[in-house]
């Protein structure tokens, strides 16, 4: 358990359940928010170390989100990972602009995906580790 | 003298029978090649009715007779002011000779018609009773149209003895012909050579006056008729202007189009036609300057009515040329085109609409599908992967087949989403330096799950060392995949799918790669349509018929957004195998906007190294990108290229720029790097090294040679400075 934490941003609720247990066989604390204004609240908060956003939200969206966070000096630094099933062709370049490190379309891929989280995080550690299958 | 002959003289009494001279006359008209007069305007310019009275004044005033003829020589219409001994002669034995109609002979006729024709001079001839006539030519240019003959006169006193012979000759009482004979006074030569050379004068003057008034005439029809036309074009407003744009003819059709009465309009410059926008933007300056320069100027537009109303016209000006002298003026060809417009902007319109929609749907359903997807496969690899507790065999197993049906939706969701990317142009390939041989390896990696449920074998025949591509690496991998599971989709259990690379001929500028399976094959009949949207062929046993069949359609696609192309060998119960070619990286190509023959001319080209190196741990691969994106500012496009990344390690943190530039330019782009990169890394995590290598260019060889030699010395150098680097990493 390496203890990191990491905020899901979905109004989906099944979604929160299937990738909070995914990520936490994988050692990390989750925490999740469904909105857009919890978002913000939810990570100010809980301090996580690394975003995982929707961009479909209520409320406002993902790019006002990231936007927020940029704007407050204990979120500025915070990785966000964008996860939504928009077609990448506009909102991936959206959403790199705006300030996230990486757009993954739904459905993910878990290896890649954890793969981007883990090097979202600046972690070295080898990739079988996170993998348990 | 002044009798004239009784009634008319029909010209088929002096027909001859045959006149040799006739068949050497047209003749010499084919020789001259001047187009035939028609039978009409030979008429017309012959016409008795306007000829009779010049004639007969002629003939009396001269006291001759005087006949007009066709070009052979035979009388149209009748003799006028006959002369008394030629009368009592012809009287007597009116058909006797053929031949001239004036002479009175017994030898053969003479040929002062024809000769006067082909001379173009008047030929006095005298006859067997000592009368003597004139023949003046009519010619029209080089046209022989016919003559006149006048005389029937003696040039001097009569002579008894001939006009016996001719009395007996022609069974005329000789008493009789003497007594008339010697009451017809003679006229000297002198005198008919003058009068000849007067009706030549006359005849000619006159034919031309005839020919100017027959043109007239036409020339007033034809008008007549175009301006009937022009009137009659209801739809179309035709009108003329002069050079400075003021109108100076007007038509219905432009009464009715525009609102203005040809008198209002006359003398008004065009551009009250115009909108006030266009009159602001000097539009119809403009396009009267182009028709004037061009010859014709055609142009759409809002055009305005004397009412102030705005209709779309459709506007052809065409200069008008004064003969072949300077434009005199331009004619305007005006219709309204509102309705048609309309039509095509509703058209256009309803288009872009289906076209939103379609998109809009489509992207809408490949939302909607994709949330549930995620669930699903979320909670099936989560089980699947013992997060819930251990599987048994069976369990495993069942929900192992739900994972790739899984998948295999996730690909048609993907699948759809490409399809609305072609029909919007939104399917773009970002092109880079990629290996493929490394790029093959890891597409087979993914499709052996695959291939191993099928029990299909999954071979590679690709050359171990392969020339680096310029490709979008997603999208090759894309191509790559849908081959490979079309492939093993079709070949049945135990057969075998082999990708393979096709050796590069000479210096093939393009890299083909094939996947051949020993499947089912395809008709010739279905080569060319599977690469169509949702082809499949009824043929495809039904358990291949999976997926949206789109697959092929959207390889097609990509490869073709790559400058490739992409075709089947097909042999049906024996297999296919797809080719499909992509382009080899050339850095010659790539560079060949910056290599120009100005820039090379400088004399030196600058290979820049940026060596990022972090002060704690690794770069990571968003800031690598979010550098490109500072050195592409320092950079001039047009001199200097930052090029892709060259090393098969991503991320890379060497940057490569070429400047066309000596030792001094370098320092300028490498201050100019250090400070925006200063910028960008404010916090100083990043340390950039700077380094250049200057090539001197030798003069003498040729643009090409120049290009190709510079760039294999970039490559090298980039390789060895990668290679020098390796340790670090």
């Amino acid at each position: 358990m390496n203890g990191k934490k990491i905020l899901i941003v979905d109004d989906d609720q099944q979604l929160v359940l299937g990738l909070t247990a995914r990520l936490k066989a994988n050692g990390y604390k989750v925490v999740c928010a469904t909105d857009a204004i919890s978002a913000i609240t939810v990570a100010r908060k809980e301090a996580p170390d690394l975003v995982i956003l929707d961009i479909g939200l209520p409320a406002g969206d993902g790019f006002l989100v990231i936007e927020r966070m940029r704007d407050l000096p204990d979120l500025v630094a915070t990785p966000v990972i964008v996860l939504s099933a928009r077609d990448p062709t506009d909102n991936k370049k959206r959403a790199l602009d705006a300030g996230a490190l990486a757009f993954f379309q739904k459905p993910l891929d878990n290896h890649e995906f954890l793969t981007a989280i883990r090097q979202a995080m600046g972690e070295a550690i080898a990739l079988s580790a996170f993998l348990k299958t | 003298m002044n009798a004239e002959a009784s009634g008319r003289v029909e010209a088929s009494e002096f027909l001859p029978a045959a006149i040799p001279i006739s068949s050497s006359h047209t003749a010499s008209m084919d020789e001259i090649g001047s187009p035939e007069l028609s039978p009409k305007l030979r008429a017309d310019l012959l016409d008795l009715d306007a000829w009779g009275p010049i004639l007969a004044t002629y003939g009396r005033t001269m006291r001759v007779a005087v006949a007009l003829t066709d070009d052979r020589g035979r009388v149209l219409g009748k003799c006028h002011n006959a002369q008394p001994v030629w009368m009592l002669v012809h009287g007597a034995a009116p058909v006797r000779r053929a031949g001239c109609p004036f002479c009175i002979t017994t030898g053969p006729p003479c040929a002062a018609v024809d000769e006067a024709l082909q001379t173009d001079t008047v030929v006095i001839v005298r006859d067997e009773a000592g009368l003597t006539h004139v023949a003046v030519p009519l010619l029209l240019g080089k046209r022989h149209l016919g003559a006149i003959i006048a005389g029937q006169v003696f040039d001097r006193y009569p002579e008894t003895m001939s006009l016996r012979r001719i009395a007996k000759e022609f069974g005329v009482s000789a008493q009789e012909l003497w007594n008339v004979a010697r009451k017809q006074r003679p006229v000297g030569i002198a005198m008919l050579q003058a009068s000849g050379d007067l009706l030549c004068a006359l005849g000619h003057a006159f034919l031309q006056q005839r020919y100017g008034a027959i043109l007239e005439a036409k020339l007033a029809a034809a008008n007549g008729r175009f301006r009937l036309l022009i009137e009659g074009a209801r739809d179309c407003a035709l009108f003329t202007m002069d050079l400075t744009g003021r109108v100076t003819s007007w038509n219905g059709g432009a009464q009715r189009l525009l609102g203005y009465a040809e008198a209002e309009i006359v003398g008004q410059n065009f551009s009250c036609m115009y909108t006030a926008e266009d009159i602001q933007n000097r539009v119809p300056e403009k396009q009267l300057r182009k028709a004037l320069q061009a010859g014709r100027a055609e142009n759409e537009g809002w055009r305005v009515r004397s009412n102030r109303e705005q209709f779309w016209g459709n506007v052809n000006i065409t200069a008008m040329l004064e003969g072949a002298g300077p434009v005199g003026g331009c004619a305007i060809v005006m219709q309204d085109a509102t309705e048609r417009r309309e039509i095509a902007v509703v058209l256009e319109e309803s288009r872009q609409e289906r076209t939103r929609l379609q998109e809009k749907l489509l992207s809408h359903v490949s939302h909607e599908l994709r949330t549930p997807l995620t669930a699903i496969y979320l909670f099936t690899t989560n089980v699947l992967d013992g997060l819930l507790g251990d599987l048994n065999p069976e369990q495993r197993e069942h929900l192992t087949f739900a994972l790739d049906n899984v998948k295999q939706l996730k690909s048609m969701v993907s699948d759809l989403l490409e399809i609305t990317r072609v029909e919007t142009h939104k399917l773009t390939v970002e092109p880079q330096h990629v290996n493929p041989v490394k790029l093959i390896a890891e597409v087979l990696g993914t499709c052996l799950t695959n291939a191993a449920v099928k029990k299909v074998n999954l071979r590679s025949d690709v050359a171990p060392s392969l020339p680096f591509i310029w490709a979008d690496p997603a999208r090759v991998r894309q191509i790559l995949t849908n081959l490979i599971d079309n492939g093993i989709k079709f070949t049945p259990a135990d057969g075998t799918v082999t990708v393979a690379s096709r050796p590069l001929v000479g210096n093939d500028d393009c890299l083909t790669l094939s996947i051949s399976d020993t499947g089912c094959g395809i008709g010739p009949e279905n080569r060319d349509i599977i690469f169509d949207r949702l082809a499949q062929i009824e043929s495809a046993t039904e358990a291949s018929r999976s997926g949206l069949g789109l697959g092929l359609f959207i390889s097609k696609e990509l490869v073709s957004r790559h400058g490739g192309r992409i075709w089947v060998e097909s042999q049906l119960g024996h297999g296919s195998t797809f080719f499909f070619t992509l382009p080899v990286f050339s850095l010659a190509k790539l560079c060949a906007p910056v290599f120009t023959a100005p820039n090379l001319e400088a004399g030196s080209v600058t290979l820049i190294a940026v060596d990022i190196l972090p002060v704690a741990g690794a770069v990571q691969a968003d800031i690598v990108s979010e550098i490109r994106k500072v050195l592409e500012r320092c950079i001039h496009p047009a001199q200097d290229m930052l090029l892709p990344s060259m090393s098969d390690a991503e991320p890379v943190e060497t940057f490569f720029l070429v400047a066309c530039t000596d030792a001094r330019g370098f320092n300028v782009i490498a201050r100019r790097i250090g400070r925006e990169l200063q910028t960008f890394d404010n916090s100083s995590k990043l340390k950039p090294i700077i380094s250049s290598t200057t090539l001197l260019i030798a003069p003498s060889e040729s643009s090409d040679m120049q290009v190709r030699e510079i760039t294999v010395r970039i490559e090298q150098l980039v390789q060895a400075h990668l290679l020098d680097k390796e340790p670090l990493k």
